[in-house]
C-alpha cells in the first residue's frame, strides 16, 4: 500500500476544508443569477482559474496519461492544437464574447433567441444527453486512478467513487457558482501544486533520455508522428483542430465559467489565458504516460499505467499532497458539469415544457435534484459502461454528439444571417446522428457487414459530425428562407448602457 | 535521442514552464479577485434584503 498515515492526515484535511468552504460559501447566493452565474461578477485571474480548475480532473489527467502511455510523444500534438483553438477564442472573442453580452446562461438559451422555442428544446436535450454520456465515465476513470495511486485493490473502487460524488454534490447542490467558484479556485491552486510535485518525482526516477528511448523503442517514428501514428492520421487530426477551435467555446461547463464573467471583454480573456495554459495541461499527463512506459514497459493495462507510475515514484507525505490535488481537479470538474447541466436541464427542457414560467426558487429546486440524480447516473453508468476505443476518443465522440449541432447552430446563427429555425435543426439532428450511430453500432460491431465498419472508426465519425452539422444548416437553411424567414439577433444594452 | 524525440521534449518543457508560471500569476491575482468578489456579493445581498 502506497498511502501512510500522514497522506490520510493530509487528504482528510483537504477534503474537509473543500466541503467547509463550498458550504460556507452558500451564504452569498442571492438569486437564480447569482446560483447559476455567480452573480456575473468574476473578473479575470479568477475566472480563468475556475476555467483551468474545471477542465482539468482526474479523467483529463487517466485520458491524457493513457494517451501518452499507447503512442508516446506523437500525442503531444494535441496539447498545441488546443492552444490554436482556444488563442483563436480568446484573440477574437468568438462566440464567447457575442454570448456574454446576449447575458445567457445556457447556450440553448441562444437557440430560442435566434431561432424558436423549439429548438432551443430540441438542443436543451441533446446538449444534456451528449453531456452527460459525456461525464459518464469520468467516475470510473477516478476511481481506477485512485486506487492504483493510493495502492489499494480494485475492490475499494466503489466506495471511493461514492465518498467522491457525495462530497462534489453536497457543496454543489447547496452553494450553486458562488461554492464552485470559490472551491475551485482553491481546487487550481492545490491540483498545480499536486502536477508539480508528480512532475517533479517523476523526472526523479525516469531520466529524459530513457522516456525518448523507450518511445522510440516502441514505437517507432508513430512515437512521435502523429499523422503516420495509426490512432491518429490526417482525419483525426483535421477533425480536432476543427472542434477545437468551433467549440471550445461551446463546452457548456467551461463556457458558463465565460459567461459569469463581469464583461464579454473579461470573458473573452479568460479564454486567452486558460489558452496559454493549455499546451501544458495536456502535455504534462501525457508525458507521465511515456515516463510509465520508460519505466514500466509496454505490457501494462495502458488506463492504469500512468497513476501506477506516480503510486511507485511520489513519496509518503508527497503523495498525500498528490492526491490532493488530483482529487482537487475532479472535484471542481464534477461540481462545474453538475450545475452546467442541471442548469440545462431546468432551463432548457423542464422550463420550456412546463405551462407557466418557473420563478427562481423552483428553478434552483429542480436544479438541485437534477444534480442529485446525475450524481447517481454516474456512479451506476461508470460501474458497468466499458468504454470502446480509448478514452480520450469516448469523451471527444460523446462530446461531439452535443457540439457539433451546436457549433453549427450558434457559430452559424451569430455571424450568418441567413441561417433559421430549419437549419438549426437540421445541424443538431446531423451533428448528433455520426457520434449516436458511433455509440450503437460499436455494441454491435462484431456482427456488422464489411461495408459498415468505417462507421465505427471514431475519427471519421467525429470528423463527420461537424461536417454534417454545418451542412444541415448552410442547405436547411438555403432551401427554406421563404416558408422560415430568419429571425434577427435583437440588440441588447451593455453594463454601460450602450447598444451592441 | 533523435531530433523528433527533442524537439517534443523542448515542446513539453516549454509547456511545463509556461503553465506553472501562469498558474503562480493566477493564483496571485486571483486572490485579489476572489476578495473583491465576495466584498462586491456581500454588499448586493445586503442591499437588496
Amino acid at each position: 500500500m502506497n498511502f501512510q498515515t500522514l497522506d490520510w492526515v493530509i487528504l482528510f484535511l483537504y477534503l474537509g476544508l473543500s466541503v467547509f468552504i463550498g458550504v460556507w460559501a452558500k451564504k452569498y447566493v442571492e438569486n437564480m443569477e447569482g446560483y447559476f452565474v455567480a452573480g456575473r461578477r468574476v473578473k479575470v485571474a479568477l475566472g480563468t482559474a475556475t476555467l483551468i480548475a474545471t477542465e482539468i480532473g482526474i479523467v483529463t489527467f487517466m485520458y491524457l496519461g493513457e494517451l501518452g502511455y499507447v503512442t508516446g510523444f506523437a500525442c503531444f500534438w494535441l496539447g498545441l492544437n488546443g492552444v490554436i483553438g482556444y488563442l483563436v477564442i480568446g484573440k477574437t472573442g468568438f462566440i464567447v464574447s457575442a454570448l456574454r453580452r446576449l447575458k445567457v446562461i445556457t447556450i440553448p438559451e441562444f437557440y430560442e433567441l435566434r431561432f424558436d422555442k423549439r429548438v432551443r428544446l430540441l438542443g436543451g436535450i441533446l446538449l444534456f444527453l451528449g453531456g452527460v454520456l459525456n461525464m459518464g465515465v469520468f467516475l470510473k476513470m477516478d476511481g481506477l486512478f485512485l486506487t492504483e495511486a493510493m495502492g489499494f485493490g480494485p475492490d475499494v473502487l466503489t466506495a471511493v467513487m461514492i465518498v467522491m460524488l457525495l462530497i462534489v454534490i453536497s457543496y454543489t447542490v447547496l452553494g450553486g457558482m458562488f461554492s464552485v467558484v470559490v472551491t475551485d479556485f482553491m481546487q487550481f491552486v492545490v491540483l498545480s501544486f499536486g502536477m508539480l510535485v508528480a512532475t517533479i518525482f517523476t523526472l526523479g526516477h525516469v531520466s529524459l533520455i530513457d522516456i525518448a528511448t523507450a518511445v522510440t523503442t516502441n514505437f517507432g517514428d508513430a512515437g512521435v508522428n502523429p499523422i503516420v501514428n495509426p490512432r491518429f492520421g490526417w482525419t483525426f487530426l483535421i477533425w480536432i483542430l476543427v472542434a477545437s477551435v468551433g467549440t471550445s467555446a461551446l463546452n457548456q461547463p467551461a463556457t458558463t465559467k465565460s459567461l459569469a464573467s463581469e464583461n464579454p471583454e473579461a470573458g473573452r480573456k479568460v479564454f486567452l489565458f486558460a489558452g496559454i495554459t493549455l499546451a501544458g495541461r495536456y502535455i504534462i499527463p501525457m508525458f507521465w504516460g511515456a515516463a510509465a512506459l520508460a519505466m514500466f514497459g509496454p505490457g501494462l493495462n495502458p488506463t492504469t499505467a500512468m497513476p501506477r507510475l506516480l503510486g511507485a515514484v511520489v513519496p509518503s507525505g508527497f503523495l498525500g499532497l498528490m492526491v490532493a490535488g488530483m482529487l482537487a481537479a475532479s472535484m471542481s470538474t464534477y461540481s462545474a458539469y453538475l450545475l452546467a447541466w442541471s442548469s440545462v436541464a431546468t432551463r432548457d427542457i423542464i422550463g420550456p415544457l412546463s405551462k407557466k414560467e418557473l420563478n427562481e426558487k423552483t428553478t434552483i429546486l429542480f436544479s438541485r435534484i437534477i444534480s442529485t440524480l446525475i450524481g447517481i447516473f454516474i456512479l451506476v453508468f461508470g460501474l458497468w459502461y466499458e468504454i470502446p476505443a480509448t478514452a480520450f476518443q469516448y469523451i471527444a465522440i460523446t462530446g461531439a454528439m452535443y457540439a457539433a449541432g451546436a457549433f453549427g447552430c450558434v457559430a452559424f446563427g451569430l455571424y450568418w444571417k441567413k441561417a433559421n429555425a430549419v437549419g438549426a435543426y437540421s445541424s443538431l439532428a446531423l451533428g448528433a446522428f455520426a457520434p449516436l450511430a458511433f455509440l450503437v453500432l460499436d455494441q454491435i460491431k462484431n456482427s456488422l457487414p464489411q461495408g459498415m465498419l468505417w462507421l465505427v472508426d471514431v475519427n471519421i465519425s467525429g470528423f463527420l459530425s461537424f461536417f454534417l452539422a454545418a451542412l444541415g444548416m448552410v442547405l436547411g437553411s438555403l432551401l427554406t428562407q421563404k416558408s422560415h424567414p430568419p429571425i434577427p439577433l435583437q440588440p441588447t444594452k451593455d453594463e454601460e448602457g450602450n447598444r451592441s | 535521442m533523435n531530433g523528433s524525440s527533442l524537439f517534443w521534449i523542448i515542446v513539453f518543457a516549454l509547456a511545463a514552464l509556461l503553465f506553472f508560471g501562469t498558474a503562480i500569476v493566477i493564483t496571485a491575482v486571483g486572490i485579489r479577485d476572489l476578495k473583491d468578489l465576495l466584498r462586491k456579493s456581500e454588499t448586493k445581498k445586503q442591499s437588496s434584503t
